[in-house]
């Protein structure tokens, strides 16, 4: 018979390799957060088998089960069948919007993007006093979360690359518009071509972005595969710095690291962090679930934009981890972790969350 | 007060960014009002500073969320902060709950308490405010 659902046609092997067994319920930061099993990877598989059993329709009724995943992959990394959960889900997520059944989150996260420049819809990104779209050897490619959340870490980052003497231009940028893919949705072509086009004016080989999933979709989308075909190199930050030397200076304080997902488990980068903060941390300690078996902040998937509640929940149990590392900075590299998990914060907590860019260059501003 | 499905109390002095303001004692009371918490959304943090910060007439001094949404809540007159309500640490949804009572955000000791009357008041103002701001950001 064939399948009803896309989905269904392209994943009911992997659905079927569900054997039940839970193992994703002991790191699914959804579950952690609501103790929900729909919410959880075991529930969406078991939901979506009934769906291609022809049990239950896709409908409104699953827009929760299958709105509510940060997609971090914690699930996929611990199945021991291997199933790729985040990759179902999006998939699902597709089929759904397809038949008009779609978190209103979502529908207006397409709206928004297709009337703005970014996912805030906001007007007023931070004032980086640079020039924009000169020729130049590298682009700092910003993201929205840096232009209109995280502008401290933004200047940060310029500062740094100033400091290293790297001779990079900004662009007229827009939305990298890759979370659209994991809403249902598609990439905005007319953000992706702009994008495209304001990075391959420059004539620059390589583009250094502070974001993970920027990082993400230019390194890997289809929308953005001529600047790939052209030569041009994605970096994320933390591999440019991880070559780098900054002087010998050090911090005395107590650190730890939060691995984001879109970093970590999605792009295999664990590393090039690490040897970034060690050059100016000895003290550095690891929190219980590290490198691939970090726990989610919670803001991914479209969670922060559909359920903040149950996010803001899901970095509270990050945050506790790190807590109970007794360490005085968490370090990241990724602008949504960092508004997360301290959205997540009490005043009673004296940690400090930082992007690691922003902290280095503090250190070194302190140094001179 | 019911103005235009909104509860808008006619009592209250009113920034123009949505946030009521009200007398007590020596110190102003603070909190978001009914039309800008049904336009957030469920909130989801609240930006609470240290008692002493000094804060600034139509400055930001703090900063609301929802999902995606960030409000910036600038000072509505010149002062400094005397309190915040600690319960929005742990429950920032008493602002959606119960903006004019339990969700209040702010106590402000303002530098000069006339100041106050430079706010929107009472129901002509408050409903010509209102109207304008339902056909920009609600229609």
């Amino acid at each position: 018979m064939e399948a009803k659902y896309d989905f269904a046609r392209k994943y009911r092997k992997d659905i079927l390799l569900c054997s039940r067994c839970g193992y994703c319920q002991a790191v699914c930061p959804c579950f952690g957060a609501t103790l929900r099993p729909s919410l959880n990877a075991r529930g969406k598989m078991l939901l979506l088998k009934e769906v291609m059993d022809g049990e239950i329709p896709l409908s409104d009724e699953l827009i929760e089960t299958l709105f509510q995943c940060t997609t971090c992959g914690a699930c996929h990394e611990n199945c021991p069948s291997g199933v790729d959960v985040p990759k179902i889900i999006k998939a699902a997520r597709k089929d759904m919007v397809h038949i008009g059944s779609c978190h209103p989150a979502f529908t207006g996260m397409n709206k928004v993007l297709s009337e703005h420049t970014n996912i805030y819809a906001e007007t007023d990104p931070a004032d980086l006093d640079r020039e924009r779209g000169r020729k130049a050897p590298y682009v700092y490619f910003v993201g929205c979360v840096g232009l209109y959340r995280e502008e401290d870490a933004t200047a940060a980052a310029l500062a740094l690359l100033d400091r290293l003497e790297v001779d990079f231009t900004l662009v007229d940028e827009v939305c990298c518009s890759g979370v659209l893919e994991d809403v249902g949705f598609n990439l905005n072509q007319n953000l992706t071509s702009k994008n495209v086009e304001a990075i391959l004016a420059t004539g620059a080989h390589t583009v250094i972005t502070s974001c993970p999933y920027c990082f993400r979709t230019l390194n890997g989308k289809a929308e953005y595969a001529p600047l790939r075909e052209a030569g041009v190199k994605i970096l994320h930050i933390s591999q440019f710095l991880a070559d780098q030397d900054f002087n010998g200076v050090s911090t005395g304080k107590k650190v730890t690291y939060h691995d984001p997902c879109d970093l970590g488990r999605h792009c295999g980068i664990y590393e090039e962090p690490r040897a970034t903060i060690r050059k100016f941390a000895p003290n550095f300690v690891e929190m219980e679930h590290h490198h691939a078996k970090s726990l989610c902040c919670g803001s991914g998937g479209g969670a922060r934009g559909a359920y903040p509640k149950n996010s803001v929940a899901m970095a509270k149990n990050r945050l506790a981890e790190a807590l109970a590392t007794e360490a005085d900075v968490l370090l990241t590299e990724c602008g949504s972790c960092v508004h997360n998990l301290s959205n997540a914060k009490l005043r009673s907590q004296k940690i400090r969350i930082v992007n690691t860019v922003e902290f280095l260059n503090e250190l070194l501003e302190d140094a001179d | 007060m019911e103005m235009k499905g909104y509860n808008m109390p006619e009592d209250l002095y009113y920034e123009e960014n949505h946030y009521w303001v009200k007398p007590e004692g020596d110190l102003l009371v603070m909190g978001m009002d009914d039309f800008a918490q049904r336009l957030a959304g469920e909130i989801v943090y609240v930006q609470l500073p240290e008692d002493g910060k000094e804060i600034k007439k139509g400055k930001k001094f703090a900063k609301v969320e929802s999902g995606k949404w960030l409000g910036k809540v600038n000072g509505p007159v010149d002062g400094e902060i005397a309190a915040v309500n600690e319960e929005l640490e742990e429950n920032p949804g008493l602002i959606n709950s119960d903006c004019y009572g339990k969700g209040w955000m702010f106590k402000i000791k303002p530098a000069d308490p006339a100041q106050i009357e430079e706010l929107i008041k009472g129901a002509a103002a408050i409903e010509a405010w209102l109207t304008a701001d339902i056909e920009k950001y609600a229609s």
